[in-house]
Formats: C-alpha cells, sequence, structure tokens
C-alpha cells in the first residue's frame, strides 16, 4: 500500500457456510488508474464489490478506500464513490430525470448534476421518460449516469458494459478513460470479458474462484496475448482470439503451459 | 440531510399505484357497512336481495349511530392493520423488489435515517388514508340518516377511529423489520396475517390487552369483553413493540449482509 494506494484490500474473505466465495484477496488500487477486475461468473467479482461498498460485511480481512476503512456505519466516504452493481436498477415509476434527482438530493451535489448526467450518458431524449419504460441499455446508462452523478473520486462499477451495444461499449469505454486521464478519477471496474478490460485497464487483476491468481499491465497483457496467440493457435484461431481476447482461451492457455489457478503474485 | 432524505421517499411514491389502491380498499369499509345498515334498516330489502340479505342480517349489525360507530373502529383497527401492513411491505420491500437496495445503502447517508424516513412516509400515508375514511364515514353516517344522532357519538367514534390507527401504526416497524430481513413483499404480509390469527387467540385468553396484536381486536371488541380503556401495560407493550422494529430494522440494514 502506497501514498497513491485508492483501494486496498488485505486478507479480503467472504465465506458463505462451505462456499468460500472470496478468499483472501489482496488488492492495491492507485489513483487515477483503471483496474480492470477479470473473471468468469461466479469467481467472487460481485461479492468483492459488495464488500468494497459495505453492503455485505467480509468474514475476514479489511477494505479500506480512500484511505477510510469501510464499514455499515461510516457513510460518509461514499460521497466520495460512485458506484454500479450487479445490474442496472431504478424506481420504475419516476423518470430518468426523477431518478436522477434523488441521487443528487442524497449525494448533496449541485442542482445542475442532473442535467450533465443526463447529457453524459446521452440520456436527453430519455429524461422524461420513465425508468420502467426504458431498454436495458438505457437502465444501464441511467445507472452509469447516477454513479458519475456526484463527480466522485472513485468509480467501482460492476460489469459497467452489460447491456450496452457495441457502439455504446465504445463510448462508456471512452468516458470512463477520459474521467481517469483529464480529471484523475479512479476506476475498478470488473468484467468477465478480457477485451472489454484489455482495452480499458491500466491493470488487470484476474480472479479465479475468489484468488486473485494473476495481475498484469497492459503491456504484459497484450505480450501474453500475443505469444498465446503464436504458440497455441492456428492463424485463424490467432486472429480471431486477438480480435475477440476470449478469457476461456487465456485459461485453456494458462493450463496447457502448466499454471494452476493459485499462482497469485 | 434528514429533509433531503424525507423529500427522496416521499417522492418514490410519485406515480405510484399503490397509493390509490390502499385508498380504494380502505374507503371500500364505510361503504359496505353502510350498505348492510341500508339492507337491513328494511326487511324487505333483505328478503329481496337473497344471500347479500342474509349476510347483511348475519352480521348482526343495528341499523344505527352506535352500531356505525362501532363498525367504522373496527374498520379502521382490523383493517388498517392489514393494510398498514401492506403499505410499508410496500414501502420497504420495493427496494428489494425493484433491486434499488444496494443502491440506497452505499450512498453517504446513515442507514437509520432510511428508516426513520420511510417509517414517517408511512405515518403520513396512513393518517391521510385514515382522515379520509373518517370523513366519508362520518358523509355516509348522515347520507343514510342513521338513527341515535348525537354529537358525542361522532367525536367518540372518531377518537376511537384515530386511537385504533395509533395503535395500528404502532406495530408496523416490525412489518418493516421482517421485510428488510426477509427483503420482499411476502414475508410481511405472511407475518402480519400469523399475528393477526394469534392476536384473535391470545385475546380469547383473556391476555388480549398485553399482546401487541390483540391489543386492537380486543379494544374493538371483536373479540373478548369490550374494553372501556386500555390499561397501562397495553401502552407499555406498544411502545416495546415499536422499539423493538424500529432498532431491529436499522440492526438489519447496519449489520446484516445486504446481498440482494
Amino acid at each position: 500500500m502506497t501514498d497513491d494506494t485508492v483501494i486496498a484490500t488485505s486478507g479480503l474473505t467472504k465465506r458463505y457456510r462451505d462456499v468460500l466465495a472470496v478468499d483472501a484477496l489482496g488488492l492495491d488500487v492507485r489513483r487515477g488508474e483503471v483496474y480492470g477486475f477479470l473473471g468468469r461468473n461466479g469467481a467472487g467479482k460481485t461479492t468483492t464489490i459488495r464488500m468494497l461498498l459495505g453492503l455485505i460485511r467480509p468474514s475476514g480481512g479489511e477494505v479500506t478506500v480512500l484511505g477510510r476503512r469501510i464499514s455499515p456505519v461510516e457513510a460518509g466516504v461514499f460521497g466520495r464513490i460512485g458506484y454500479l452493481v450487479e445490474s442496472a436498477s431504478a424506481y420504475p415509476n419516476l423518470t430518468v430525470r426523477e431518478n436522477l434527482d434523488i441521487q443528487r438530493r442524497l449525494t448533496g451535489a449541485p442542482r445542475d448534476a442532473v442535467a450533465r448526467a443526463i447529457e453524459l450518458l446521452r440520456l436527453d431524449e430519455y429524461a422524461d421518460r420513465r425508468a420502467g419504460h426504458l431498454s436495458l441499455g438505457n437502465k444501464q446508462r441511467l445507472s452509469l449516469a447516477r454513479a458519475l452523478l456526484h463527480r466522485p473520486e472513485v468509480l467501482i462499477l460492476d460489469e459497467p458494459a452489460n447491456a450496452l451495444d457495441p457502439a455504446g461499449i465504445v463510448e462508456v469505454r471512452e468516458l470512463l478513460r477520459s474521467l481517469a486521464d483529464q480529471e484523475g478519477v479512479t476506476v475498478f471496474m470488473s468484467s468477465h470479458i478480457l477485451a472489454e478490460v484489455a482495452h480499458l485497464a491500466d491493470r488487470v487483476g484476474i480472479v479465479h474462484e475468489g484468488r486473485l491468481i494473476e495481475e498484469l499491465d497492459r503491456a504484459e497483457l497484450a505480450a501474453r496475448a500475443r505469444a498465446h496467440a503464436e504458440t497455441v493457435l492456428t492463424p485463424q484461431q490467432r486472429e480471431d482470439a486477438l480480435l475477440s481476447m476470449d478469457l476461456e482461451r487465456y485459461f485453456l492457455w494458462r493450463t496447457s503451459n502448466g499454471r494452476s489457478g493459485d499462482g497469485a503474485r | 440531510m434528514m429533509g433531503q432524505v424525507l423529500i427522496a421517499e416521499f417522492s418514490k411514491l410519485r406515480r405510484s399505484k399503490v397509493t390509490w389502491a390502499s385508498l380504494a380498499g380502505l374507503s371500500m369499509g364505510p361503504l359496505g357497512i353502510a350498505l348492510f345498515m341500508w339492507i337491513v334498516r328494511e326487511p324487505g330489502r333483505a328478503a329481496s336481495l337473497g344471500l347479500l340479505g342474509t349476510k347483511a342480517n348475519l352480521a348482526g349489525l343495528e341499523a344505527t349511530w352506535p352500531a356505525y360507530a362501532d363498525a367504522l373502529t373496527l374498520i379502521v383497527g382490523i383493517g388498517g392493520m392489514i393494510l398498514l401492513s401492506f403499505v410499508v411491505a410496500y414501502i420497504f420491500g420495493r427496494e428489494y423488489t425493484e433491486a434499488t437496495a444496494k443502491n440506497m445503502l452505499a450512498l453517504p447517508v446513515a442507514r437509520h435515517r432510511f428508516v426513520i424516513a420511510k417509517l414517517v412516509v408511512a405515518a403520513a400515508w396512513w393518517a391521510v388514508l385514515t382522515a379520509i375514511v373518517v370523513a366519508e364515514a362520518v358523509a355516509v353516517g348522515f347520507l343514510l340518516g342513521l338513527p341515535g344522532f348525537s354529537a358525542e357519538i361522532v367525536t367518540g367514534m372518531i377518537g376511537n377511529a384515530l386511537l385504533a390507527a395509533a395503535i395500528s401504526y404502532l406495530l408496523v416497524p416490525v412489518v418493516a423489520w421482517v421485510t428488510v430481513a426477509g427483503r420482499g413483499y411476502m414475508p410481511p404480509l405472511a407475518f402480519a396475517i400469523a399475528m393477526m390469527a394469534l392476536g384473535n387467540l391470545f385475546g380469547k385468553t383473556g391476555w388480549g390487552p398485553y399482546f401487541p396484536w390483540s391489543i386492537v381486536p380486543t379494544l374493538v371488541g371483536m373479540v373478548g369483553e369490550p374494553l372501556g380503556g386500555l390499561p397501562v401495560g397495553s401502552y407499555v407493550v406498544l411502545a416495546l413493540t415499536f422499539a423493538a422494529g424500529v432498532g431491529g430494522t436499522i440492526a438489519q440494514l447496519r449489520y446484516a449482509d445486504n446481498s440482494q
């Protein structure tokens, strides 16, 4: 942990009876970086994010965000965090604008924050439409707008590209990159799609069965993908893999190279 | 900040159909009693209306102001206990069924403020419903032209209805607790119905004034001997139930996993 650390976990563990969802996880996410938290479905990503936000209590270890230990009775730090947990959700009887206005009131954001968030996520056309009548993609945009509304220093996003169309994914990716580069916002985002984080993240942590098995920076990730493509795959598969950076193939590569799932560093 | 939380909680009710449904549900009560009284006032009507007339006769209602006043207290007290449980289950439970609890609980707002604000919304909602239904009942009573009217009966009727409404409200934080523990609508509704049944049972044992869910049925004379007033012990039991419900709901949101 350094002075630059924004999100830190040590020995973070969550056990549900005999299921170990998160196993002694150690994270160190630095100010202004985009950190991709990558893993298959059920790897422990959402459980970790819920612990980062104080929604569930760790069975062991601790979490600090912005230097404050996360606890359900210490709400103050959450004013500096924007978040999206799992699926997009909103009050269906309220319009996009009304949903965001609730967030504005409860985060103490200025009045113009709602209009800014609507513009940022290109929701102008839907601003007065009830959330219950939005498409899944626009619901996801609304959730992202809610996360960004109060200009947080840290964004904790669980699968932010869920339900977005390809153009929307690129748009959100560019938005997150510019927030990190221009405003120094720290982004912690989970995904099960390697390509999604590889295009955006400065560092990627790969989680498997609740354990952080590897951390790679962008250059290492690209080199690993190239090496994988050159040694294992046919030319056509190589092209496909480079394009999609498929996570299943990544795990195949680890197995074929004799690397087990417990090689955390 | 508490003001903003209250505004936010009231805003969540915009365009909600549940508010209108609850008003429609409770306002049927005085109309139902009025219909029965209108039927029993003339024996010929009961005979011509078949099953409905038989039911009206079986209800044993007299078409008088004092009987109408007792029936109204019963509607607000018993009907209110169930309806208010629905209202509270909706206010707290929607955060889980609409998957917004995870958004709400990671806001920079102490969680007990949400509990207090939601209970204030429930209180305001219940106060408006009670006021409308009592006003409706008085108007319907006059329209029926019931015999035995006196200002004392009407003020007594209003007073009893408000007392039953207040007692019903003191029980709802426990329903809120069951809602956040069960994360949805079904557990609190099952709990409310089970407590009503238990309340009836306890009322028949003579312990009615000391079991929270027996107090209203005992007060309105639905079970056991009608009480002239409640013993001090009843108020202590109600206060403890209210405090346990508020404390339990806050503790549940603060210390239990919110994984839905």
